[in-house]
């Protein structure tokens, strides 16, 4: 059972760094816009729920806290993107 | 009516102590509001913002996060031995986990060095003032961690935790996961979008 989980934390270790090295990517290869700012901050809120989701472990709580930090990277994502959209 | 079925209930408690939870909404919320303030700074100043932003090492910020997404999962398997009753490969994960914090500062302080050497100050201009800031903030964060991780180690070695009792291990995780989540909107922000 473990190993199975194990196996499946590094799969998410492995998503999250090709997420990462595909943010490098947009910030080296594009050079602006509103399309790279609003991709890489729909990046952040995958990266950020495969975090809380399956390495917090909030997967398996209740909806309430899952709910709280996905708010929170919609919110904060969506404050950003005004003032950049401004 | 079958009295033997019994209602299951599918979700789990909190990891760790409920109050590391009180205090990761509160440090999440103070860095929000942070986030905001600077995205809404740079409107002001969005040239200013873009040139700065060019000055720093995108490389450096993607393998800063990198060591930080790996520690994560360091912890992550340090919190999976503990369950399995395996308090010495727990605690080489979380030392694992230290190394990769270490790593991170020691990449950090390169980072800070190189713009104190360019005469970068926190008041040269807005942008530097928030990239010097909210990064020392949150290095700040990763030494508490660091040191966190350290205790529960020590009690790792002294046999405190195990299958059944792990509440501390799971609290730590939960900090450290914290720290990373913080930087998962720290690096874009900072080293990316302009």
């Amino acid at each position: 059972m473990n190993t199975q989980l194990n196996r499946f934390a590094t799969l998410i270790w492995l998503t999250l760094v090709m997420l990462t090295i595909g943010t490098f990517l947009i910030g080296e290869e594009v050079s602006a816009g509103k399309t790279v700012m609003l991709s890489v901050l729909v990046i952040s809120l995958i990266k950020g729920q495969l975090i809380a989701n399956y390495f917090m472990g909030l997967r398996y709580v209740g909806w309430l806290w899952r709910g709280v930090i996905l708010g929170y990277f919609v919110i904060v994502g969506s404050m950003i993107a005004i003032a950049y959209l401004n | 009516m079958n009295t033997n079925i019994t209602l299951v209930n599918e979700t789990e408690d909190l990891p760790g102590d409920f109050a590391i939870w009180i205090f990761i909404l509160a440090e999440m919320l103070v860095f929000g509001v942070m986030f905001i303030v600077y995205a809404f700074a740079r409107s002001n100043q969005i040239d200013v913002f873009n040139t700065s932003q060019l000055t720093l090492s995108r490389g450096l910020g993607t393998l800063n996060t990198i060591i930080l997404i790996t520690s994560s999962y360091f912890v992550v398997r340090s919190v999976s031995a503990i369950k399995s009753n395996n308090s010495k490969q727990s605690a080489h994960w979380l030392i694992g986990t230290i190394l990769m914090g270490g790593m991170f500062v020691a990449v950090k302080l390169w980072e800070f060095n190189q713009k104190f050497s360019a005469g970068i100050t926190l008041e040269t201009n807005d942008f530097y003032m928030f990239y010097l800031t909210l990064t020392f903030f949150h290095l700040m964060h990763v030494l508490m961690g660091m040191i966190i991780l350290a205790c529960i180690v020590y009690k790792l070695k002294n046999g405190v935790y195990s299958a059944q009792e792990h509440f501390g291990v799971e609290t730590g995780a939960s900090f450290w996961h914290m720290v990373d989540l913080l930087w998962i909107i720290l690096f874009p922000l900072i080293y990316i979008i302009r």
